[in-house]
């Protein structure tokens, strides 16, 4: 029998974040990341989504199942209320400069720095807004 | 927990039942009418397998406004094993003028400063009220990485008077924890102080043991 100390967490793994349209949140995340669509949970089909009234787009930044997904209530309004940012980290070497030109060609206002001023300082970092005026930081960290 | 309750918070009642999602009848029961109209067929809950690279690595950080950093620091103290970082000082609001906000950066053992806990305050200085429905909820890797791991962290929260809101499940169909959803990871959810919904999880499918398991088979296929 294996005995646990208590156990801790390693990592902020995934996020769950509400949309209001889903297709058009889907092209705004695979457009500017190239994120992969990996699955669908939807409410004609899933116990879970049924009862909850929501439907779920997962997407994977190429490892995980899922890292970020897109959910509609389909009976509640969002808001942003609840969340103030967060932060995707790009890979080494992916491209800064390309996902920050991508953003300026898809007409998004995009502001330089870290969103919260005492966050601490990265290589690189801007900030953009989707589609339901969440805010995500983008950043390039230095090398581990 | 804030007396204000947000309207997408799962009801106590509903909370007893959730195991039932677990039960392969209980799943087809509720899904009998879209079964009966066919669009069950046409709407599918599936995987698609698709892991290419893209141009993320992870998700860096998360920030969250809560009624009081003491008492949500407390929380992810004692239920998710974090360790506070540093509490900074107040900052104007980076997106409202004339609003502040003061930021509690907590660790978890691999990812420094991973969540932010953040008081937001009006220009008359009155703290925000968070109203749950920006996100359904984020998700903490849970230490080793394993079902068993999982299952240990709840009984662990379980023993220490956290109840969990859903689970312990695995999100695919397989019995006996299987919920019919998709992912492969075994998760718990809690709410928090604010009734924000944190996933505590491990053992989601990777593109490394995603085909050794299912092959080309879509998650309808498996179930």
């Amino acid at each position: 029998m294996t005995v646990h100390a208590d156990i801790a967490v390693t990592k902020l793994q995934h996020h769950v974040f509400y949309v209001t349209d889903l297709d058009r949140s889907k092209a705004f995340y695979t457009r500017l990341f190239d994120l992969q669509f990996s699955a669908l949970n939807h409410p004609d089909s899933s116990a879970a989504m049924r009862l909850s009234k929501q439907e779920m787009h997962f997407f994977s930044f190429g490892f995980h199942h899922h890292d970020i997904c897109l959910v509609k209530h389909h009976k509640l309004a969002m808001d942003n209320n609840s969340m103030l940012h967060f932060t995707l980290a790009l890979r080494e070497g992916a491209g800064f400069d390309a996902v920050r030109a991508r953003a300026s060609a898809m007409g998004l206002a995009v502001r330089d720095g870290r969103m919260l001023a005492s966050a601490k300082p990265v290589v690189r970092a801007f900030r953009v807004q989707d589609p339901d005026r969440h805010w995500i930081e983008i950043i390039e960290e230095r090398s581990r | 927990m804030s007396k204000a309750v947000p309207p997408n918070v799962i009801p106590p009642l509903a909370q007893k039942f959730g195991g039932l999602l677990k039960r392969k009848w209980f799943r087809e029961l509720v899904l009998l009418v879209p079964t009966i109209t066919r669009r069950r067929f046409s709407n599918k809950t599936e995987d698609y397998g698709v892991f290419e690279p893209s141009l993320v690595s992870h998700i860096g950080q998360l920030s969250i406004y809560v009624r009081d950093i003491a008492r949500s620091r407390q929380w992810y103290e004692q239920v998710a094993g974090m360790v506070h970082s540093r509490t900074a000082e107040r900052e104007p609001h980076p997106a409202k003028s004339g609003w502040q906000i003061r930021c509690c950066y907590m660790s978890a053992i691999e990812h420094d400063e991973c969540l932010v806990l953040v008081e937001e305050f009006d220009p008359t200085g009155n703290i925000s009220t968070p109203s749950g429905m920006s996100f359904f909820h984020f998700a903490l890797e849970v230490q080793g990485n394993r079902l068993e791991d999982v299952l240990a962290f709840a009984r662990q929260r379980h023993d220490s008077g956290f109840r969990p809101n859903y689970g312990p499940v695995r999100h695919n169909s397989e019995p006996p924890l299987g919920d019919g959803e998709t992912g492969g990871n075994v998760a718990c959810y809690l709410y928090d102080p604010d009734w924000n919904n944190v996933e505590f999880c491990g053992a989601m499918d990777t593109i490394q043991n995603y085909r050794a398991r299912y092959g080309d088979t879509k998650g309808s296929e498996r179930a």
